[in-house]
């Protein structure tokens, strides 16, 4: 299965202004021949092409839906690339999926086209705890990696809060953070190397086995790059020892703004914790209403922060944080060193994205960056536009990174609210703009915010990454539409018309969890 | 492209000669340096341009790759005998001027600098603030930052404290084509657009000139100590660093020292294993004492503890080639870095000194350093070319991280088993950047040799 001259998808690619087209769309004879070749590499059930179970395929966590014309459910990397070179053959869009948690439309096969879905690729092909690395498929959820290394006294870092339910493939794909990549980082700093199929077929590793490669490294652009540059088949990652002695603290604010100043506060001591996560009053009561776990109902907000290492260090740094946060005005600190205890605490948390899916029919979940010292009147600015806006809006999300994750609460069904949602929800992430941040922090970019980039990228940058994605072959075909802008990417037709209407609005994800 | 297309654009532009006075006008007055302090592998580029703003570094790339010109960009010149040996080297371009810090807001743990600066006035600058960038790769103080990510040499806490990449949160590259291209940006979080700044690092150039860098700093440890235990023989210092790793320490660096190695470091002549601490006090006296309790049922005499960066720094020094001349030339002494399985450093660290080289492993990264002197290309090629068998048959990889040209030009440098995929897409992806092969022509053998290109 492995071709060697340039393919048509190359060729496809290397013609400039290139829009993806769809043949599938306009030939029923040639889906239908398309549908038989799959069949015959992944066997009769795993080709789907029956519209009512296609439907399970049409979206991700955003509002937005796209039909796929096949869906493709290999179980091996053989598979995988036998797969997506009958795609090249045929020159259809090919969109890789893995459990459809993504918030930025990534997993959306806009223009159509053969969605491979990793369900059935869920073997964690090795567990090295002397060499403390894991090879597992693509499919593997978060949670799975963690409990099997766990059993090692070993832990895999990246910790999305939708854990319980997100691929690694799809961490790989988003470069996914979580709570503690305050200190460990995100997906690209564990990841040591990937098992990649090229839109084209092909397949080869990027990366080694331990850290620092020789050699160009691709392994890090292909992490993060949202599934347009090719499908992921197998992850080789790094586990880290558990620490010795962990403590978690969290503390009442009566203000947002004045958990926010404690962060600054903590850090500028010197310490950096492993987490340090905010809740909003708004949160809290949500929390609450789910669950009575004692965060009390008049606090402003909480601040959960979190230390590890050496019991000796985490003494010290315990101590340090509790200065800073009294300091900083918190009303109380519960602290806990158990684990049990300490699951408590990260329980709202952790069911605090559910909790508000509950309480309101829609809400819009922003992922803007600004620098840490900015949160506090940030966070002034964006209250204020949402009252402004007539919303309510709740905020929980990982402060020490300055990593806001606004949750915008409306209902669809009144009239023109999800237009006004996303002009505010385009406001806030402005801020973030002008204040020296980003549009996204662990999301991505995906459809939702493809015309976005262009306010922190000029068309230089654009030109370059363009360059970067079109020397893997797939670009207009291999889950088009994504990352780069209008500008850079496909123009027309009915991708367009989706990528347009694609500053999407989340549905209440409570239903993943 | 790459031969050829150098020659056509020089034909287009006219003669050498004229290539170079399209290049000098690209730049200011005031910008030309001496070109005989530039020398790399024995040669000496036509003209030496000190450019003073990022603006200048792209006006002057483009300006060389309009007249078919090679390019070698580097300031603290340290990192000169790396990749292949270059095809050809008319132009050095010196970065030391873009030496500015363009950002650092110290509450937010972030800065961004500009290429040319050095890795010691960086540090000079943070350790008021009680900050640091934790890297320290060979060559340490004199490593510039653009030199330090082009290169991606790896240092002693890599492992234990995340690496070059890690920290880095973005950067502005030049590209032979004149535009300057930004990517990621400078707040610690950050998932926008391609990460080509990490495609950037480890590069050796091929696919632009890095200009200026964002990165995430850290803390500076309250403290620091070193942990020295001298070892009576190889498998003894293997069973405690391996026990080491599995012991809750506040340690930033570990390694295995073999004796050669733990010799020219100035330890003595016994094989080593070094415990390089940082935290808190009491950590650090918890650390002394577990660390202390393993050699004792290791039964390894001596564990001495000594100040933060002692035996570190002399390993550091070796990695770089202290001393000597570093420019690629016949006196380049060799350095090669092993990627390997923790279980398998040991065994190739003991042939790699029976074969002559000083050698020790940090096995938090699981990378072996093996250093020796020069010996003829012969010599060299043989002893290189079995102990990169040995990393290979163990299921790692061998990298030459400096060493003479013809050494570089009889066995390629990165090249592990080489991928015939990945390398396709390195090379259409460094075509796409740099079609006439502007910067550093030859430094990755493997994209710029003509013979081993597809047909056009
Ligand atoms: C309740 C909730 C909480 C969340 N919390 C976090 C959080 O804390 N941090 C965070 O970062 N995200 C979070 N997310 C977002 C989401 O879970 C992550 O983006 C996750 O990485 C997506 O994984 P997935 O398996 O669902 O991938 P999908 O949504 O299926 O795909 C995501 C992207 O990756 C690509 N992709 C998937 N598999 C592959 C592959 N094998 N090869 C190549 N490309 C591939 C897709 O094309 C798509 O562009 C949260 C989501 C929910 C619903």
């Amino acid at each position: 299965m492995h071709v060697n001259a340039p393919t048509a998808a190359l060729a496809e690619a290397a013609s400039p202004g290139n829009e993806p087209s769809n043949p599938l769309r306009t030939d029923p004879a040639l889906r239908a021949a398309l549908a038989r070749e799959l069949r015959a590499i992944v066997d009769i059930p795993n080709v789907i092409d029956a519209p009512e179970e296609l439907l399970v395929y049409e979206y991700d966590a955003t509002i937005e839906r796209a039909r796929p014309d096949l869906v493709v459910l290999p179980a091996s990397t053989d598979e995988a690339a036998a797969t997506l070179a009958a795609c090249a053959r045929v020159g259809v869009p090919v969109v890789p999926r893995g459990s459809g948690t993504g918030f930025a439309g990534g997993a959306l096969p806009v223009a159509g086209g053969v969605v491979v879905a990793t369900a059935r690729m869920t073997r964690i092909r090795e567990l090295d705890a002397e060499e403390r690395i894991a090879v597992v498929e693509p499919g593997v959820i978060n949670l799975a990696l963690q409990q099997a290394a766990a059993r090692h006294g070993l832990r895999y870092a990246p910790d999305p809060s939708s854990q319980r339910i997100c691929t690694i493939g799809g961490n790989v794909g988003t470069n996914a953070g979580g709570p503690h990549t305050l200190a460990h980082g995100s997906t690209v700093n564990h990841v040591l190397a990937v098992e990649f199929v090229l839109p084209d077929g092909r397949v080869t590793w990027l990366g080694g086995r331990q850290l620092d490669a020789p050699g160009v490294d691709l392994r890090a652009l292909v992490v993060g790059s949202e599934g347009t540059l090719g499908l992921v088949t197998a992850i080789c990652v790094r586990l880290l020892p558990l620490p010795e002695a962990v403590r978690t603290m969290l503390a009442v604010f009566d203000t947002v703004e004045g958990a926010s100043g404690a962060v600054s506060a903590i850090v500028e001591r010197g310490v950096i914790p492993v987490a340090l996560e905010m809740l909003d009053a708004e949160t809290i009561r949500a929390v609450e209403s789910q669950a009575r776990l004692g965060y009390p109902l008049d606090a402003g907000a909480v601040l959960l922060a979190e230390v590890e290492g050496l019991a000796e260090q985490v003494e010290e740094d315990a101590a340090t944080v509790l200065a800073a946060l009294t300091e900083s005005g918190a009303r109380t600190v519960r602290s806990a060193d158990e684990e049990a205890e300490r699951e408590r605490l990260w329980e709202g948390r952790k069911a605090g994205i559910g909790a508000l899916g509950a309480i309101s029919p829609n809400f819009y979940l922003l992922d803007g960056v600004v620098p840490r010292t900015k949160l506090p009147a940030v966070m002034r600015e964006v209250m204020a536009l949402s009252e402004a806006y007539g919303f309510r809006c709740a905020n929980i999300f990982h402060a020490g990174d300055g990593n806001l994750h606004p949750n915008i609460m409306f209902d669809e069904l009144e009239p023109g609210s999800s237009s006004r949602v996303l002009e505010l929800g385009g406001e806030i992430l402005r801020l973030c703009v002008e204040a020296g941040g980003s549009i996204t922090g662990e999301h991505g970019v995906g459809l939702e915010k493809r015309s976005y980039i262009e306010w922190i990228f000029d068309p230089p940058d654009l030109d370059a990454m363009t360059r970067v994605r079109d020397a893997f072959g797939g670009s207009g075909r291999f889950n088009p539409c994504k990352v780069l802008p209008v500008s850079h990417g496909c123009a027309q037709g009915h991708a367009a018309e989706a990528g347009q209407a694609a500053l999407r609005l989340a549905r209440a994800p409570g239903v993943y969890l | 492209m790459t031969t050829d297309g150098a020659r056509v654009a020089r034909e287009a532009a006219g003669t050498a000669a004229d290539a170079l006075g399209v290049l000098r006008d690209a730049l200011p007055e005031g910008r030309e340096r001496d070109p005989r302090g530039y020398p790399v592998e024995g040669r000496r580029p036509a003209v030496a341009l000190a450019p003073h703003t990022r603006e200048e570094v792209a006006a002057g790339l483009a300006a060389a790759a309009r007249g078919g010109l090679a390019v070698v960009p580097q300031a603290g010149r340290t990192a000169l005998a790396a990749g292949g040996p270059l095809q050809r080297y008319d132009v050095a371009l010196d970065l030391r001027e873009l030496d500015r810090v363009v950002e650092h807001e110290p509450a937010d743990l972030t800065i961004t600098v500009e290429a040319g600066l050095g890795l010691g006035a960086l540090a000079d600058l943070l350790r008021p603030h009680r900050q640091q960038l934790p890297l320290d790769p060979p060559g340490g103080d004199g490593v510039s930052v653009g030199g330090m990510l082009a290169s991606a040499r790896p240092g002693s806490w890599r492992g234990l404290l995340p690496g070059a990449g890690d920290l880095l949160l973005g950067a502005t590259v030049a590209l032979p084509d004149g535009a300057l291209a930004r990517s990621g940006g400078r707040v610690v979080k950050n998932v926008a657009g391609y990460d080509l700044h990490r495609l950037h690092t480890g590069a050796l150039g091929a696919f632009g000139v890095i200009v200026e860098a964002s990165f995430k700093l850290v803390p500076l440890p309250q403290a620091t100590a070193t942990v020295v235990c001298r070892c009576q023989h190889l498998p003894q210092a293997d069973g405690l660093a391996r026990t080491l790793r599995h012991t809750p320490l506040a340690a930033r660096g570990l390694a295995l020292v073999g004796a050669r190695a733990a010799a020219a470091s100035g330890l003595g002549p016994a094989p080593h294993v070094i415990v390089g601490l940082a935290g808190a006090a009491a950590a650090l006296d918890r650390s002394v004492r577990e660390v202390r309790l393993c050699c004792r049922s290791a039964h390894v005499p001596h564990a001495d503890v000594r100040d933060g960066d002692e035996g570190w720094g002399r390993l550091r020094a070796l990695a770089a080639g202290a001393g000597s001349e570093i420019d690629g030339g016949d006196g380049t002494p060799l350095v090669v870095r092993g990627s390997l399985p923790v279980a398998a450093l040991a065994a190739v660290l003991e042939e790699a000194e029976e074969a002559g080289f000083a050698a020790w492993a940090h096995l938090a990264a699981g990378s072996l350093l093996a250093v020796a002197p020069p010996s003829g290309e012969a010599g060299d090629r043989e002893r290189v070319a079995l102990l990169r068998e040995r990393c290979e048959a163990a299921g790692g990889a061998l990298a030459i991280e400096s060493g003479p040209a013809a050494l570089r030009a009889a066995l390629d440098p990165t090249a592990r088993a080489p991928d015939e995929v990945a390398l396709d897409i390195a090379r259409e992806r460094r075509s796409r950047f740099d079609p006439l092969r502007t910067v550093n022509p030859g430094r990755w053998p493997r994209l710029d040799d003509p013979g081993e290109r597809g047909a056009p």
